[in-house]
């Protein structure tokens, strides 16, 4: 048994599962009382799915993963494609496929696809004979379902896909004519999607960011009764399905977008520096993993899971303390959410597997 | 190369977790800020929106005849409402609400505004007295305006409906004017008394509101309550009023329309006071449907002015008996004077009419048969501020102090008055027309009362009030009121056995013989006041109603031991003698003779049936 274990990284696996029941127990105390209840023993369903997928992901060797990155990335686009066709439509947003009973959001698992693909077209050339054009085409199979992904609309979604073009800095290095044409690049897309692509609620997001006193009752009520649970926590917190902006239901989407907030607000500021060190400590041990794989390729893909996991962890926790505009991007091992939950446990399956080949002599 | 490469990747990506630390570091920060330095503040601010103190209304006191005959409670009700921490902000929810409601969307928005505005957190109240239907079609309007809630509050019932509907007066909610004309004195959206006794002794009757602490959920909907400072329900108010004697006289006005009031001469207590129509105050408690406002407020009738204190009607005849004090006390006549009436006699140069041929009469005659030329002979003799300055002596020209809000001020003609109110100067004839009450004489009908009890009690002036006592806090004892004494006015009794000796014969005799009581002395002064100029009696059936004499009594009963005193007005009925004393035979055949009658009630009991009344007795359990 051990034996067959061994592929299993402990010092990943451990800082996980401490996030993964963190997250389990908040989405109870959050959904105490509500039609939310019964999602907190859904969730735990989805992490057992999650962990077996993991397994999974890392039991197969990553160069047979990369394989079929070509496929799966088709498979993605085409379920992408499906979504727009004949998803189904939540408050404005068709960004779900019904199988069965089940929900499924594509754009969360396309995300590892696309890493997954892009990663294998730079890692089959020789580290010095990538090209700037080479660069130019990967980000272009990044920007390709990331529109799809702005068509749903989903803007959150959207802008989990860059972490993606971290390996550009990877490879080039961060010299000044690469940040001159990120800068300008970053510029014009932004200018262009205020015009062309985004919704009239994603520019209300943005202005309820510069200016979240405006609209009280909207957005900025979110993020306002947000900071009033972070806040009411303290040092220590009000105690486990003690906090007052959860269980009156003052805090909104807290089971999903604001479930970080339940956790600030209940388990105070110990509790946050605690999620912060075990968000840490993983996204450090994907980065060693890039440092010790194999292949190019794998190095790559681990510095875009570690991108991945990262901006979640910015954008979401900075979101709902008004660092950053409320954009609707869940927290890895803590939102519920079983699309989510699965692609991130296999993504990190095949760091794991990587991280068991580099090992292996 | 191939190593030199994989050495700077390895390099770049140190730097990405040095940027990363960096990164969570900066995250860290961000919570230590707003969870360490900002954590009071926000503590504040989650305990602000969850506990909220919510406002339980006290019942006001409940209101008892003197026989503790119930006569108005409080019942639980349902109302629509809003919590003030519900309030939209939107304007355009307000604006289908007021849809919805049929109401005025301004004036929704104006009631929100000011309840916003204000201190204390008071609830909107949009309907009041839900009935079952109305309580579903609430239900039905809060699916769609979750912002709506139903709460439980006390509701004023008035259990004898038009019965003593000027007495009591009914409860509103304070409207803004008020707020601003006292300020400090009410709080928004408190229901305090309008008019009649509820307005006038609104401090004793309103309690103390309770406050609640309560737990709310972001819709504000209560969670759990803690903390709550029990609501102090208003004292009970016992009435002088005697609700049998109120009956009787209700029903001896009928269809006429009047006032009447009966004193209690002991203290000045009203042991009756009606003003015809009545109306049933209940309604009131309500909005008004548009045929309701037509038929009480803007009605020709007026069946919201309490004819007893704000209806100033001529005295006519019953004046007569003011001339005759000042003509004694001046000295133009003693008792035993003597005028001829030839039915007619010119003073000024016109020709002042008397309504019968009564020859030669001393003061007793003429006040028995009425005389009016005895009276015109006594104007000619006296100056109208001689009678002016009596009726000041008398208490005729102040307010009685009645504890009913809005009294009128009754009316004698003197110089200065016409002087100020005419800017005219005043003409000796006009005299000979006051001294018979008419002219500028104008009277109501409870200092007209009020007169009559100062000659009953020998020139004693009476406060009338309604007040009879407060039942205290914790038992049933009832601390009573003390009236004001009465002020003696040092009638001479020479004067007093006179007039005593007139309105006898008054009733043995003269105008009032058909209202005499056997067995009793009710004595009293009829009157007939022109509502026009005077016109023949053969005529009175051919003109209409509006154009008929208002017809007058006063007096007290009995003549050897006065006990009650009264005034009785009844309007457009014609000659006083056979229209308005019936009316106070009624009041004394009842308060001496029917109700001795029967046994009377023990405490505690049902008024006997023959009243009638939808009264229900006062339990001994404290207000609710």
């Amino acid at each position: 048994m051990r034996e067959r274990l061994r592929f299993v990284d402990s010092r990943m696996l451990l800082p996980m599962l401490l996030l993964v029941v963190m997250g389990t127990l908040t989405v109870y105390s959050a959904g105490r009382g509500t039609s939310q209840s019964g999602l907190w023993l859904k969730q735990s369903v989805w992490n057992l799915l999650g962990f077996a997928a993991m397994a999974a992901a890392a039991a197969v060797s990553p160069l047979r993963t990369f394989r079929s990155a070509l496929p799966l990335y088709i498979l993605g686009i085409l379920s992408l494609a499906a979504v727009l066709v004949a998803g189904h439509r939540i408050g404005g947003a068709q960004r779900w496929l019904v199988i069965g009973h089940m929900t499924w959001q594509p754009s969360e698992l396309m995300k590892w696809l696309t890493l997954l693909f892009v990663t294998h077209r730079l890692g089959t050339r020789p580290l010095h004979d990538v090209s700037t054009w080479d660069l130019v085409g990967a980000s272009m199979l990044v920007f390709f379902p990331m529109l799809l992904v702005l068509k749903q609309p989903d803007l959150g979604m959207a802008i989990s896909f860059l972490p993606i073009l971290l390996l550009i800095p990877l490879l080039k290095g961060l010299r000044a004519r690469w940040v001159v044409v990120g800068l300008v690049a970053v510029a014009l897309l932004g200018a262009f999607s205020w015009q062309k692509v985004l919704k009239p609620y994603q520019k209300q997001r943005v202005m309820t960011f510069l200016d979240p006193g405006a609209d009280l009752q909207g957005k900025g009520y979110q993020i306002n009764q947000s900071r009033i649970a972070i806040g009411a926590g303290g040092l220590f917190g009000q105690g486990f399905t003690s906090g007052s902006q959860t269980q009156l239901n003052f805090l909104p989407v807290k089971t999903t977008d604001f479930v970080f907030s339940v956790w600030a607000e209940e388990r105070g500021f110990l509790g946050v520096l605690l999620a912060l060190g075990l968000f840490g400590s993983v996204i450090m041990r994907i980065l060693d993993t890039a440092r010790e794989a194999k292949t190019s390729a794998e190095t790559y893909f681990c510095v875009g899971a570690a991108g991945i996991i990262a901006l979640h962890l910015v954008v979401n926790v900075g979101m709902v303390i008004g660092l950053l505009p409320n954009k609707g991007i869940v927290l890895p091992f803590f939102s519920a959410g079983g699309s989510s939950t699965l692609s991130y446990f296999m993504g990190l399956g095949v760091v794991m597997a990587v991280r068991y080949r580099a090992k292996m002599k | 190369m191939e190593s030199q490469q994989r050495s700077l990747v390895q390099k770049r990506i140190g730097i990405m977790k040095t940027v990363a630390w960096f990164t969570i570091l900066w995250l860290a920060l961000a919570y230590a800020r707003v969870q360490i330095w900002q954590g009071r503040e926000m503590q504040r601010l989650a305990l602000a929106q969850a506990v909220k103190t919510r406002t339980t209304p006290a019942p006001r006191g409940l209101i008892f005849d003197r026989n503790s005959n119930k006569l108005v409670d409080n019942r639980r009700a349902l109302h629509l409402v809003i919590q003030y921490e519900d309030l939209p902000r939107d304007n355009s929810q307000l604006d289908a609400l007021a849809q919805a409601l049929q109401t005025d969307p301004d004036q929704l928005k104006r009631r929100v505004a000011a309840i916003r505005l204000a201190a204390g957190n008071r609830m909107l109240v949009l309907q009041d007295n839900l009935d079952d239907s109305a309580v579903a079609r609430a239900e039905v309007l809060r699916a769609r305006f979750p912002f709506l809630s139903i709460e439980v509050a006390p509701r004023r019932v008035y259990l004898g409906e038009d019965l003593a509907g000027h007495a009591l007066g009914y409860v509103g909610e304070v409207t803004p004017e008020e707020l601003a004309r006292d300020p400090g004195h009410f709080q928004l959206g408190e229901i305090i008394g309008r008019t009649g006794f509820e307005a006038a002794r609104n401090d004793q009757l309103k309690g103390v509101d309770g406050q609640r602490r309560i737990l709310v959920d972001y819709l504000g909907r209560e969670v759990a309550t803690y903390g709550a400072q029990e609501a102090k329900p208003g004292r009970s108010v016992y009435l002088t009023l005697d609700a049998g004697l109120q009956q009787t006289l209700k029903e001896a006005f009928g269809q006429v329309q009047g006032a009447g009031v009966v004193l209690d001469l002991r203290d000045g207590g009203i042991l009756a006071l009606y003003s015809s129509p009545s109306y049933d105050p209940n309604l009131f408690l309500n909005r008004l449907t548009q045929t309701q406002v037509e038929q009480y407020w803007n009605n020709p009738d007026r069946p919201m002015l309490n004819r007893v204190t704000q209806g100033r009607y001529p005295p006519g005849s019953t004046f007569k008996l003011l001339v005759a004090i000042a003509a004694l006390e001046k000295g133009i006549i003693t008792p035993a004077t003597t005028f001829t009436c030839y039915g007619h006699k010119n003073f000024y140069g016109r020709d002042f009419r008397c309504d019968a041929t009564h020859g030669t009469l001393n003061l007793v005659q003429a006040i028995a048969r009425s005389c009016d030329i005895y009276f015109y002979e006594l104007g000619a003799r006296l100056d109208i501020d001689d009678i002016y300055n009596t009726a000041k002596k008398y208490g005729l020209t102040d307010l009685t102090g009645i504890d009913l809000p809005h009294e009128a001020r009754s009316r004698v003609p003197s110089r200065a008055w016409k002087r100020e109110a005419k800017h005219e100067k005043w003409y000796a004839g006009e005299t000979i027309s006051a001294a018979i009450g008419q002219g500028a004489n104008s009277l109501t009908p409870i200092a007209l009362a009020r007169f009559y009890a100062m000659i009953a009690t020998r020139g004693k002036l009476l406060t009338p009030h309604l007040l009879y006592g407060v039942r205290q806090e914790n038992s049933n004892d009832i601390d009573l009121y003390q009236a004001p004494a009465p002020k003696d006015t040092g009638l001479d009794s020479g004067i007093w056995t006179t007039l005593d000796e007139g309105l006898y014969q008054v009733v043995r005799e003269g105008t009032a013989r058909e209202s005499a009581i056997p067995g009793l002395t009710m004595v009293g002064k009829t009157g007939t006041s022109q509502v026009t100029s005077f016109v023949d009696k053969a005529h009175y059936a051919a003109l209409s109603k509006k154009l008929r004499d208002n017809a007058l009594f006063a007096g007290y009963a009995p003549r050897e031991n006065p006990q009650i005193a009264f005034a009785v007005v009844a309007e457009n009925a014609g000659f006083g003698a056979s229209s308005a004393a019936p009316i106070a035979k009624k009041l004394c055949q009842y308060w001496f003779i029917d109700r001795l009658k029967k046994p009377l009630p023990p405490p505690g009991a049902r008024l006997p049936d023959a009243f009638r009344l939808d009264l229900e007795q006062d339990s001994d359990e404290p207000a609710r």
